[in-house]
């Protein structure tokens, strides 16, 4: 019988932890840093009755939660993320499967279509949102011009000045943001189905919608599960959009939980109250994270 | 085995190495780059420096500091609607740093965006400036401020008593001190279209709320043109409908701080409000933004909204058509009292923390005093003086606008301005807690609901008071509100 020996490497550079663990380190650094602690920070801020001018810490155990869960503001704003996540969530869905269909195929100009789907996702949200500002203005807006002038309308639509409309308008502007990464994250999913699919379905008879419903999508749900997973943590997350288009309003009707954690912790001053909002994001994003990659992974198992 | 080794073959390990070595010569190119860089001082760090100064106007006046002064003094303030402000501004901070011996930055950055930065700097402990400037009161950092209370004593020894206006957005009576220092302010008049007020009876404008309603609606149904009192969760709609509140006789909180919202006086409002926007206005007014009301006064859509001058300033400097149409009246009339609410309210805060330069943000705070004739004529009569004596001449420019006004006697209005200012809180002080209220927009809320249908008057105000009481009950739990 012979034993082997593993010689312990020479360098520090050809061992294989040690590279492992350098590699790795930026990302673990900066979700520490980034995440991590702020997050840490915020629960223990949700137990306090800090302000942002008083840093001092004195605990006051579940009260700050009792005071943020009284407030109608904050059980409005928790209705309206969950109707803003699903609702822009499925425009994402049929809009990205829509629009993969479209770029995979061949046809002339592909790659400036391409180049133009993506504009939306690589444009600074908050300029992109700017402009979406200007183009739903309840005076200037060039929607209601248009609208005007086929004569669809006599008077302006008001998009962000009744509490119907200023949804609406979130929502879609939201899912007009995130289109392009859930369509790019569908598309490498189509393009990776086998191509001996495709023929056989051909070969069979089955028309597009038949193909469609009982092949392509079912042979997506995966990947279509991650694009709403994606979209889903970047709608509850972001502030960014309603923020922008109505600060919450009109009559914190478009408020969500991120928009009135900021406004409470820092433009109110009521920081705990603010970091207590916050923390509410979190088992709805835990929630849903867990829903959709069971569903995933349930869809791989079948 | 391992592949032939090519020129262009590297091990785990010389990748390890070159990388670390262009890390490293990354790191010390940086390094002397920014050596060599020009620190982002007082040129160009604002929008405001893309203006030009105002010309003429008062000298810069110079007061020599109490104490020998020295460091670094870095000023945080908002980018001035008044661009020209900040043109001057910067230049005039970066002369008294030379004059005292300290090296002054100042960093302008866009109102908005100011609220945020000052809490943060707070939070961390270690502020990156030592004097900060917002346009509204700063209650809420009581506890991590300096107090300001000596400078206010020595600017009123040499200037003059403060206006009770500016003390009472930057004095906390419950703790006797003075979380902030405001020696400037902007009023608030109403500003209107004469050929479309003149046209329903009301050459020199509405001067009542009656008269609002009256030549409102009928401009409105005449001309298609609304009124611009907004109820949007935006700064100018929160301003307009404290003044509403007050002139109803309702409010807030009464002068000890006790919360005073539900009263018939407050309901009369919203329903005054309620019939106003059903004859006068459309859903638009829940849609604003800060800069809506201009846009609209300027554009020709509004007949009359509640702002300063700076709409009408950039009509002026625009060269639109509108601005010779634009005047001015005092706060409205309502059955009670006839008040509005100071547009702007200068906040200047010291953060209590190890290496801010104090004496020098106060020495700062006290040149700026000295010079608040060149601070309104550079500000082309924005901003107000809370020691108007050192002002002598601010009457005479408003009765004849060095800035092109036609006719020139048209601002005159302000010079009547502190019969009908006051400050957030009025009648009480702009504790925390009021300025909790203004930054989640409560008082809009309840207006528009009501206005919407949503609720009827009865339940927008209670509602709103729920919110407000537990505002003032976790502020008072802190010490830094009365009442109760």
């Amino acid at each position: 019988m012979t034993s082997t020996t593993t010689r312990p490497p020479r360098y520090l550079g050809d061992n294989p932890r040690f590279l492992a663990g350098l590699f790795m380190s930026p990302a673990v650094i900066y979700i520490i840093a980034l995440v991590g602690f702020p997050f840490v920070l915020a629960i223990i801020y949700a137990f306090t009755d800090i302000s942002t001018g008083n840093p001092d810490l004195e605990f006051v155990g579940w009260a700050t939660f009792r005071r943020v869960l009284a407030d109608p503001v904050f059980r409005g704003a928790l209705w309206n993320t969950f109707l803003f996540a699903v609702l822009a969530n499925v425009l994402v869905v049929i809009l990205a499967t829509a629009l993969a269909e479209i770029l995979i195929r061949d046809f002339k100009g592909k790659w400036l279509v391409r180049f133009l789907v993506l504009l939306p996702w690589v444009a600074p949200v908050s300029l992109a949102t700017i402009t979406w500002l200007w183009t739903l203005d309840s005076i200037f807006s060039p929607i209601d011009w248009v609208l005007r002038q086929v004569g669809v309308i006599t008077e302006n639509v008001y998009w962000l000045g009744r509490p119907g409309t200023a949804m609406t308008s979130v929502i879609a502007v939201q899912a007009w943001r995130i289109v392009p990464l859930a369509a790019v994250i569908v598309l490498a999913g189509l393009i990776a189905i086998p191509k001996d699919i495709n023929d056989a379905v051909a070969v069979d008879g089955a028309g597009f919608w038949r193909k469609m419903f009982q092949v392509t999508i079912p042979l997506l749900a995966p990947i279509i599960a991650v694009a709403v997973l994606f979209g889903v943590i970047l709608t509850i997350s972001d502030m960014s959009v309603v923020y922008v288009l109505t600060r919450g309003g009109p009559t914190n009707s478009t408020q969500v939980l991120s928009t009135w954690a900021f406004i409470k912790g820092i433009e109110g001053g009521a920081l705990a109250q603010g970091a207590a909002v916050a923390l509410f994001l979190l088992p709805v994003l835990i929630g849903i994270t867990a829903v959709v990659l069971r569903l995933a992974r349930r869809r791989e198992v079948l | 085995m391992l592949p032939r080794k090519s020129p262009f073959f590297v091990t785990r390990r010389e990748f390890l190495y070159l990388s670390g070595a262009a890390a490293l010569a990354a790191a010390c190119g940086t390094g002397s780059s920014a050596t060599t860089t020009v620190p982002t001082t007082l040129a160009g760090t604002g929008a405001g420096t893309t203006a030009a100064p105002v010309e003429g106007g008062p000298e810069m006046s110079f007061v020599e500091p109490a104490e020998q002064l020295s460091g670094e003094l870095k000023i945080l303030l908002w980018s001035h609607f008044v661009p020209a402000h900040d043109a001057w501004f910067d230049p005039f901070a970066q002369e008294w740093g030379e004059m005292v011996g300290v090296d002054v930055t100042v960093d302008h950055i866009a109102v908005a965006d100011v609220p945020a930065a000052i809490a943060s700097e707070i939070q961390s402990g270690q502020p990156e400036h030592d004097l900060m400037q917002y346009i509204a009161v700063l209650s809420q950092h009581e506890p991590s401020v300096v107090d300001m209370a000596d400078v206010v004593q020595e600017a009123e020894s040499r200037y003059g008593t403060m206006l009770d206006l500016t003390r009472r957005s930057s004095f906390n009576p419950n703790t006797e001190k003075y979380y902030a220092y405001a020696p400037s302010w902007v009023p608030d008049p109403g500003d209107y279209r004469r050929s479309l007020w003149e046209g329903v009876g009301f050459p020199d404008g509405p001067a009542s709320y009656d008269d609002l309603l009256q030549g409102g609606s009928e401009i409105f149904a005449s001309e298609g043109v609304q009124l611009g009192i907004g109820m949007s969760q935006e700064i100018d709609s929160n301003m307009a409908l404290r003044g509403l509140l007050w002139s109803f006789g309702a409010g807030i909180q009464d002068e000890n701080e006790n919360v005073i919202l539900n009263s018939d006086a407050t309901i009369a409002a919203i329903e005054y409000m309620n019939e106003l926007f059903a004859g006068a206005m459309t859903p638009e007014v829940f849609a604003w933004n800060a800069a809506s009301n201009n846009q609209g006064l300027n554009s020709g859509e509004l007949s009359y909204i509640l702002n300063s001058i700076s709409a009408y300033r950039t009509a002026q400097d625009e060269g639109l058509e509108v601005a010779d149409d634009i005047y001015f009246t005092p706060a409205l009339a309502g059955p009670e009292t006839a008040v509005v609410a100071s547009h702007v309210m200068y906040n200047w805060i010291v953060p209590d923390a190890p290496d801010v330069n104090v004496s020098a943000a106060k020495e700062f705070l006290l040149h700026y005093t000295e010079n608040l004739a060149p601070v309104a004529w550079n500000s082309k009569l924005y901003d107000f003086p809370a020691f108007p004596d050192r002002v002598p001449d601010l009457t005479g420019w408003i009765d004849s606008d060095p800035f092109g006004s036609n006719p020139a006697d048209k601002l005159k209005v302000l010079n009547t301005s502190l019969d009908w200012a006051t400050n957030i809180g009025h009648p009480g002080p702009a504790n925390p807690a009021i300025g909790q209220i203004f930054g989640e927009s409560i008082i809009p809320v309840m207006f528009a609901e009501a206005a919407q249908g949503a609720k009827t008057p009865q339940q927008a105000m209670e509602d709103a008071e729920a919110q407000i009481n537990a505002i003032f009950d976790d502020w008072r739990g802190q010490g830094l509100v009365g009442g109760g």
